[in-house]
């Protein structure tokens, strides 16, 4: 039995230690906008906050993540009116949708620890993102957009 | 629904402009449709007594934002207000006719049944409100989904008419031709800036993909997966470990098939680790890239070669050309590598299956179904989620056919995902291919002879022999091949060869390939010619003016010609992708910088233009030509399956490497205004890019590339080469 805290509420769930942090979020808590890709940190679809910072669940695991605040895309903001949701919208940023949770939680860490960033450190900060359908050029403009809002 | 489409069935769909493809008319007007919850004019569209109206999307959504675009086609003639237009991607069923997404086809061949039945269901709904006003329906207009009589001043909203009043109004399938459309002159909803319906729960995590499904007493299932991508038999099985895995179900051990189900993914996982399968790996076991290529090198040869597009009299005029030239292109494996891994959530109850996931090809996948399952196709309920990616990859059934098998072994449903590692592994890869060309010119320097042979594996063949033509060759391995230059006398011969190595539809499909060698030859045998590639190209396009007024317009926006810093140089292609038959005239100019050194190549900007006729979603048509466009800088610049023992040697993003935010150029999208009618975007603009980019590295340096992608080494093997 593990106890994680996750978008502000306390979930008790029944998984080994070493479970990945993606696999309970997503099979058993059903928190599904945590999206699975590759299993080996190389894609980012699985990009969760955990006390802030980004990390891949699927490199994480639970015993990892106990303690700590876990903030999914669900819990990014009440309503999924976070600036970066929103610039999301604006510039009409997903395709297929996949990989989006996790671009927008590498956005809006991002943003956090860097209100104003540069076109560089904006593809330093999503190059580990993979996006198949390569929706990069809407991503760039969403996170600037998202960044001149207070995002 | 029939196990096999017909071939017959399956290319007369493909036809442009196939009116009634889905809509079986007349299915207005049965009386108690008036007194009814809903008026459900078509199985395409509904509108509820609350004035909603759904159009039903039987296309798969996989981001293009075809539901979108399918239901501003419908609003359009429905004078509905777009705010009242809801979309829905209903369960497979035969009503809806053929269900399959692919070949850039889904607006081209939609368009023009979506608008009549959008006509049909108005005039439909003026006529009732006309005959409840006792007043001529010529009085009557529609507009923003209310009905007017223009000189009392009467509305009824759609909503209060399906509610209240009674529809009679019958088309046949004459009525519905003869309807008048509206000219895109008068278009409220169409080539209108529109967001794209499905982005806002896309945002929030909501967005429901197959892999997001849960059912009650849900199991999770792994498959263990036989060493070689073809031929390998299981010849023991040894599920004592396994057994003692917390969480172990069930074995499930078939003949082509063996799974470990427990109840939670992770204890899924282990007890299939633990689980010993011994594989006979069968006669692929040695397959390796060098042995596919040599076996591809012996079959240009091969007598066997058929014919499969010929003009003139090649033969001749080859023999009597001043300058002869002759090219050898190659390409490698490609995977799909969309980012939702293969998945699916299968029941089993009475009789029934029920199969959740995101399918681009339904008829195909519950046709195999029923036949592997050994049951009828009414007992095959497919339940349609948005696909994390398609690109070719969720055409095949495969996943379903696996997950139905265990769900019916262990009687619970049962949710099955590939890891990353198997999904690349069991993927159906673009073909790796070899393709000879050679032409003949004439005084003037135009080619009077063109003559290309085409080797690959053909996808078609596995899919059966209603997806291959009387010769055996599969059209969608080819096409491309079959350009649109004016040239007198023209072959293509193609062999189909089997390798031992799956191969399947990746988005664009052949022209990736087709083009990459029909665009880049182009541009050797304009430098043989001594005259500009762009000269070139124009001077034998006078049978495509469209294409020739993209490939203008592209290479003015580009600067074409103007001078760039050393080692930079721009390169273009032009193309009537995907199909000759539904062109999307297409033209992008690369501008690319090479490290001569290292042989690395820098791809800095794209200028594209397209001519796609009418542009139903304009937001969405720029989102897929820049998206397509990128999706071949990685095609073109990284993406190599390598094979070794029978199957590919990479195993996940690490080793099989497509393109991130740091490797995108500038990209510069122009669309033709037009009011022909519409093709599509999802390909075209992909198979522009390797051949602009071969030829910007020539243009750049004097290096010839002729193989994909184009990897420094190869970059440097080519400058090698020169010198």
């Amino acid at each position: 039995m593990a106890t994680l805290l996750i978008n502000g509420k306390s979930r008790t769930v029944d998984a080994d230690p070493d479970t990945p942090l993606l696999w309970v979020i997503r099979e058993r808590l059903q928190l599904t906008g945590t999206k699975f890709g590759c299993g080996m940190a190389q894609c980012g679809a699985c990009t969760v906050h955990l006390d802030g910072q980004p990390v891949r669940s699927c490199q994480t695991t639970v015993a990892q993540a106990a303690g700590k605040k876990i903030t999914t895309i669900e819990g990014l903001h009440p309503e999924g009116r976070h600036p970066v949701q929103l610039a999301w919208v604006a510039e009409q940023v997903p395709q297929c949708g996949y990989c989006q949770s996790g671009q927008i939680m590498s956005a809006a860490a991002l943003l956090a620890k860097n209100p104003n960033p540069s076109d560089a450190q904006i593809v330093d900060a999503m190059s580990g993102n993979i996006c198949r359908c390569a929706t990069y050029p809407r991503i760039k403009r969403a996170i600037k957009r998202a960044a001149q809002q207070g995002g | 629904m029939t196990t096999r489409l017909t071939r017959r069935a399956f290319l007369a769909t493909g036809t442009a402009a196939s009116v009634g493809l889905t809509l079986r008319f007349p299915l207005f007007g049965a009386p108690d449709a008036a007194a009814a919850a809903a008026f459900d004019p078509s199985p395409m569209l509904t509108i509820t007594p609350d004035g909603l109206v759904t159009v039903h999307i039987t296309k798969a959504e996989m981001g293009q934002g075809v539901g979108t675009a399918l239901a501003q086609i419908v609003a359009e003639e429905l004078e509905a207000d777009w705010k009242d237009v809801r979309i829905d991607y209903p369960t497979a069923n035969e009503k809806y006719g053929l269900m399959l997404t692919g070949g850039s086809w889904s607006v081209n061949w939609t368009f023009d049944a979506l608008s009549r039945a959008g006509a049909a269901s108005r005039l439909a709904l003026v006529d009732a409100a006309a005959a409840s006003w006792n007043v001529p329906a010529a009085e009557c207009v529609a507009e923003r989904g209310v009905v007017r009589h223009l000189s009392s001043g009467r509305s009824l909203s759609y909503g209060e008419i399906v509610k209240r009043v009674p529809i009679t109004k019958t088309f046949s399938e004459d009525d519905l031709k003869k309807i008048a459309l509206k000219k895109p002159a008068d278009y409220r909803v169409v080539g209108k800036w529109t967001p794209r319906l499905d982005i806002p729960e896309k945002v929030t995590g909501k967005a429901k993909f197959g892999i997001d499904t849960f059912l009650p007493n849900m199991a999770y299932a792994k498959v263990a997966y036989p060493p070689t991508r073809e031929g390998a038999t299981r010849t023991a099985v040894d599920d004592s470990a396994a057994k003692r895995v917390k969480g172990y179900v069930a074995t499930v051990a078939l003949p082509d098939l063996v799974a470990v189900v427990a109840t939670s993914y992770e204890a899924a996982v282990k007890a299939r680790d633990a689980l010993k399968v011994t594989w006979d790996p069968g006669p692929n076991a040695s397959v390796s890239t060098e042995s596919i290529f040599a076996k591809f090198s012996q079959a240009k040869d091969d007598p066997a070669l058929q014919s499969w597009h010929e003009v003139g009299d090649v033969k001749t005029a080859m023999g009597s050309a001043a300058k002869r030239h002759e090219a050898t292109y190659m390409t490698d494996y490609v995977a799909h590598m969309q980012m939702e891994p293969m998945n699916c959530v299968a029941s089993f109850k009475d009789g029934v299956f029920d199969v959740y996931t995101g399918s681009q090809f339904q008829t195909f996948a519950v046709g195999t179904l029923a036949a592997v399952l050994k049951t009828d196709a009414k007992n095959i309920r497919l339940h349609q989620h948005y696909l994390g990616g398609g690109f070719g990859r969720r055409l095949e059934p495969d996943i379903m056919v696996e997950t139905a098998l265990i769900a019916r072994e262990v009687k619970r449903p049962v949710k099955l995902i590939r890891s990353r590692e198997e999904d690349l592994r069991r993927d159906f890869y673009r073909s790796a291919t070899l393709q000879v060309v050679r032409a003949a010119l004439g005084a003037d320097g135009k080619p009077v002879a063109w003559d290309n042979t085409l080797v690959a594996s053909h996808p078609g063949r596995r899919w059966g022999p209603d997806f291959v033509d009387k010769k055996g060759l599969d059209q969608f391995a080819l096409n491309g091949a079959d350009h649109v230059y004016a040239i007198p006398n023209q072959i293509v011969r193609a062999i189909p060869v089997e390798t031992g190595i799956s191969v399947g539809y990746v988005r664009a499909v052949a022209p990736n390939y087709t083009f990459f060698a029909v665009e880049t030859f182009m541009d050797e045998l304009a430098k043989l010619a001594g005259v500009d590639p762009l000269q070139y190209r124009l001077s034998l396009l006078g049978d495509a003016p469209r294409l020739a007024r993209v490939l203008k317009l592209a290479a003015e926006r580009a600067n074409w010609g103007a001078p760039l810093p050393p080692n930079t140089g721009r390169g273009l292609a032009c193309v009537s992708a995907q199909e000759k038959k539904t062109p999307t005239w297409t033209a992008s100019v690369v501008q690319a910088r090479v490290d001569p050194a290292s042989g690395n190549v820098q791809v800095e900007k794209i200028t594209c233009a397209v001519d796609c006729g009418i542009v139903v979603n304009p937001d969405g048509a720029r989102s897929q030509i820049e998206g397509s466009l990128l999706f071949g800088v990685s095609n073109a610049l990284k993406e190599r399956g390598t094979v070794a023992n029978g199957a590919l040697v990479q195993s996940n993003f690490h080793d099989y490497q497509v393109l991130r935010m740091n490797e995108v150029p500038e990209i510069e999208v122009h669309l033709v205004e037009s009011t022909e009618y519409p093709t599509g975007l999802g390909e075209p603009g992909t198979t522009t890019v390797a051949p602009a980019l071969s030829n910007a590295i020539f243009a750049a340096t004097g290096a010839r590339v002729r193989q994909v992608p184009l990897l420094p080494d190869r970059v440097l093997a080519a400058l090698r080469a020169k010198a």
